[in-house]
């Protein structure tokens, strides 16, 4: 069995976060998308956003992640709904924040943006109306979401009524595609499917900002993530980044019939063995695992199975801020 | 402005509002309702009244007495109906408790005498009892009565002036200078001074069913069209879809004009169903002229102004229609919009006048029931056109006042 078979057979043990990160990414190449810097908001003497800044690459998937509080809704509000600020400065490609870059952002709401009693397809008609977007559009977006287009909103469940939310922003093509806690309230494969539809929006080109308060939301999808609290960004990076700041080390379990232990040892000395169990330190586990499975396979061991035990983003946001992220 | 926004925002109103069966309701069966029910309780010709009147009079046996009065009073009418109730009673103070408990509205009371003095030629007394309580009821009975005995009094004058004659040309000397026949033109002017003679002309007036059509349509402003606007808004402010189309390309005004023509839009269509079952069902409606479409729109754009201002001042759709119905329910009786003006009492006349849209239901009603010239109506259309964009622009200060605070 070749070791590239076996890493791929593997896949299905090893956690979600593994597979989806860091999908065709090289922000070195982009430009900036939306940047910001300095943003300052206030309700009356509740400063919801403090000195935010921040800039997000062309084409990738950009999170903000934060418990319910932080200041994201806000900050995403201000980009797409024009919420008014107190200070600092947005760019989105280069132009100023203003009616005219509208267009070049799709906003996904928390909440339905349908109308109850309009069907699936008059609703997205109403919008492209209000966005001035083809009509011709329309039945490709509900071909594209399996959308019902003769029922009316209110008969849809949690998720479809998030694709339709989804359809309608796309009915004007923009170029970034903001989404606020888009898998809240839904069920498992609901939240799947969504993943998959933001993803592929990813691969079309378009440039996503994400606002959950899910880690393994911004873990699975997001190329960068920023967390946020109490209306402050208090990091930025990759997933491994931010988990590499808190300076804690993965663990990966091996189980099976394995041999060429002392060979591994060589290689990854902080390795116990115990019960036919082998759990070994490592600091960055995507870089360890194939080099771990590859040993043991070329010394004739037979792999059962192989779990990763990463230090999580909760970890990450535990340690940054004293406290949890829900 | 953005007419491709707009034009979304109308169709997308009414196709909500087709599906909103409250909505329904109001815009589409409360016409048909309300026309219904006012038409066939007051419509059609108001027949005289009938007013029952109590008698005490006592047996004689001269050849005219008090019986002959009430026989004659009960065959009185007006266009086939009788115009007295005649119920006998035995005695004064029976006929006094009969009328105290409103079971008649007058009394009258032959005194013992009665029929003797009148067949002698002197004079007779009658009294009668009224009930003074609701004024308006007396002036109708008394007059009623009153006008009864009065003409009663004037056939029993020709009478004896009749047999007078008769007499004179008998007995009267016929070397006197001057002629019997001067002398009966004189007499007879002596009885009756004022000959009244009476003509009839088919005035100007309005049926129950053009009244309660034109009450509708007051019902409609003071009700479903400022309900309509106002909690129409807020509701896209609670759902934050306001909120999104103010972030698009299409900005709040657009929204408001779109908000307004398509309440406007439903009102309209709402009025054309009053205006044509009335048709239907009773062969009578007001269909207004150009002028009095005009005073609509007006009156139409003060209560959407009305109920966006109320919305926009609670941001609440639960204040917002507590306070719409605060209001116009008051103003339904005190605008004289379901009751004449006529009827009101003085104190409220000034509401009926100044209020706009008790004003502009007025000046529809003389326009369109009893066909007042133009002429005389366009001063107030001004004013009325003036109050109604002093409210609008009311309304779209605070609007714009919510949409900031949006942002």
């Amino acid at each position: 069995m070749s070791v590239g078979r076996v890493i791929n057979l593997l896949k299905f043990r090893i956690s979600p976060p593994l597979i989806y990160t860091n999908v065709n990414f090289n922000p070195g190449e982009s430009m900036n998308a939306i940047e910001i810097k300095d943003l300052w908001k206030s309700y009356g003497d509740v400063k919801a956003l403090r000195g935010v800044s921040l800039e997000i690459k062309e084409g990738e998937i950009f999170a903000l992640l934060g418990p319910n509080g932080a200041g994201k809704t806000t900050l995403i509000r201000i980009l797409a709904e024009g919420l008014s600020y107190d200070r600092g400065e947005i760019r989105v490609f280069g132009e100023k924040l203003s009616k005219k870059t509208a267009r070049l952002i799709g906003y996904v709401p928390q909440e339905s943006i349908a109308y109850d009693l309009l069907t699936v397809k008059e609703n997205l008609e109403f919008y492209a109306d209000l966005y001035d977007a083809p009509k011709d559009k329309i039945n490709a977006l509900i071909e594209r979401f399996e959308l019902p287009a003769k029922k009316k909103a209110k008969e849809l469940s949690g998720g479809f009524k998030r694709r339709l939310n989804l359809a309608i922003s796309l009915l004007y093509d923009p170029n970034i595609l903001i989404l606020d806690e888009p898998s809240t309230g839904l069920d498992v494969p609901s939240r799947r499917k969504l993943w998959e539809l933001i993803e592929s929006f990813k691969e079309e080109g378009k440039t996503i900002l994400l606002a959950t308060h899910y880690m393994e939301e911004a873990e699975a999808l997001a190329d960068r993530i920023a967390i946020m609290n109490e209306g402050k960004i208090i990091a930025i990076g990759t997933a491994d980044e931010l988990k590499a700041l808190i300076g804690e080390e993965s663990i990966i379990q091996v189980e099976g019939l394995l041999k060429g232990i002392e060979k591994l040892r060589e290689e990854f000395p902080r390795l116990i063995e115990k019960d036919g169990i082998l759990r070994i330190q490592v600091k960055n586990p995507r870089e360890s695992l194939p080099r771990i499975v590859e040993v043991l396979i070329s010394q004739g061991s037979e792999i059962k199975a192989v779990k990763v035990e990463e230090p999580t983003l909760e970890d990450v946001f535990l340690k940054l801020t004293g406290r949890g992220l829900e | 402005m953005k007419l491709r926004a707009i034009k979304g925002i109308i169709l997308k109103d009414l196709k909500e509002i087709r599906r909103e069966k409250m909505v329904i309701f109001w815009i589409f069966v409360f016409p048909l309702m309300w026309i219904t029910l006012l038409g066939g309780i007051w419509g059609g010709e108001n027949p005289p009244i009938t007013i029952a009147v109590g008698v005490v009079y006592f047996n004689e046996t001269t050849p005219f007495t008090a019986y002959d009065v009430v026989k004659i009073m009960e065959n009185v009418t007006i266009e086939g109906v009788h115009i007295f109730n005649i119920k006998t009673y035995p005695s004064e103070s029976s006929g006094v408790d009969a009328l105290e408990h409103g079971r008649i509205d007058a009394l009258i009371v032959f005194p013992k005498g009665f029929g003797a003095n009148i067949t002698r030629g002197l004079q007779a007394r009658v009294y009668v009892y009224f009930d003074k309580s609701d004024p308006q009821n007396y002036q109708i009975v008394s007059g009623a009565i009153k006008g009864f005995f009065s003409e009663f009094e004037k056939r029993m004058q020709e009478k004896s002036i009749e047999i007078t004659f008769q007499y004179m040309e008998r007995y009267m000397p016929k070397d006197i200078p001057i002629s019997i026949e001067e002398i009966k033109e004189h007499l007879l002017a002596m009885v009756n001074p004022l000959v009244f003679e009476e003509k009839e002309v088919k005035g100007e007036t309005a049926s129950a069913i053009q009244f309660y059509v034109t009450s509708f349509i007051g019902i409609q402003f003071l009700f479903a069209t400022m309900l309509s606007i106002g909690a129409g808004t807020l509701e896209e402010i609670e759902r934050g879809t306001l909120r999104r189309i103010v972030a698009s390309p299409a900005t709040a005004w657009d929204f408001l004009i779109g908000k307004m023509l398509s309440t406007f839009i439903t009102i309209m269509v709402s009025i054309f169903i009053g205006i044509t079952y009335a048709k239907l069902a009773f062969g009578e409606t007001v269909f207004p002229s150009p002028l009095g479409w005009l005073i609509i729109f007006i009156a139409a754009v003060f209560s959407m102004s009305l109920g966006l201002a109320i919305a926009m001042g609670t941001r609440s759709i639960k204040a917002t229609n507590a306070i719409v119905n605060l209001v116009s329910m008051p103003l339904l009786a005190l605008a004289a919009i379901v009751v004449p003006e006529s009827i009101l009492p003085e104190w409220a006349r000034p509401i009926a006048n100044y209020f706009p849209l008790g004003r502009a239901l007025k000046d529809l009603r003389l326009l369109e029931l009893y066909h007042r010239p133009a002429s005389e109506i366009m001063p107030d259309v001004l004013w009325l056109a003036l109050g109604s964009f002093g409210m609008l622009v009311i309304a779209v200060l605070l609007y714009n006042w919510a949409v900031k605070r949006l942002k």
